[in-house]
């Protein structure tokens, strides 16, 4: 059960420090998200304190679009052509 | 930022399943007093531009309550949205 061996306890701390910079990957991610489409979809007046129907739908569009960005350059990065 | 958002570790053997939380709990801190610092910028941005007297008169301070409220509830959308595509769901258009 628990790893006594040495190369799959390392192993395991390799697992774990992946695991970490996933997470924190998603966190700065969620944040980043948050930010920018506050900015994109939120009046800056504030004369509510409720999200009305066009920031909710705004935000759900953000969100998706956000999403498929991240995915596009993702996928242009790991293309391996060279830029222009 | 919900737990729920970065997978599920029911999986885990007892051991890791506690180093991972302990992990994310970490993250958890950091994460809220970074939404603590820029939640105080961009109220503060969007509502305070005179400087006349020393305090928020109501009008500010109404506004400030109404960015700081929105924004929570902003960021709870968008966290439920995030958790949506993490999980692989699709939503309609």
């Amino acid at each position: 059960m628990a790893a006594t061996n040495p190369s799959a306890a390392l192993e395991k701390e390799q697992i774990f420090g992946m695991a970490e910079k996933e997470m924190e990957y998603r966190v700065d991610m969620f944040n980043k998200l948050t930010q920018t489409c506050f900015s994109k979809c939120i009046e800056n007046r504030h004369k509510e304190s409720e999200l009305n129907m066009g920031e909710n739908s705004c935000i759900d569009r953000c969100v998706s679009k956000y999403w498929q960005v991240t995915n596009l350059v993702g996928q242009l990065l790991g293309s391996n052509q060279p830029p222009m | 930022m919900d737990k729920s958002m970065l997978g599920d570790l029911d999986s885990l053997p007892e051991a890791d399943k506690q180093k991972m939380a302990a992990m994310i709990d970490q993250l958890q801190i950091r994460d809220s007093l970074r939404m603590y610092n820029s939640l105080v910028e961009r109220c503060f941005t969007d509502c305070v531009d005179t400087f006349r007297r020393k305090s928020l008169d109501k009008q500010e301070e109404t506004c400030v309550r109404r960015c700081a409220e929105k924004f929570l509830k902003h960021s709870m959308r968008v966290g439920m949205r995030f958790a949506e595509l993490n999980q692989g769901a699709a939503t309609p258009d």
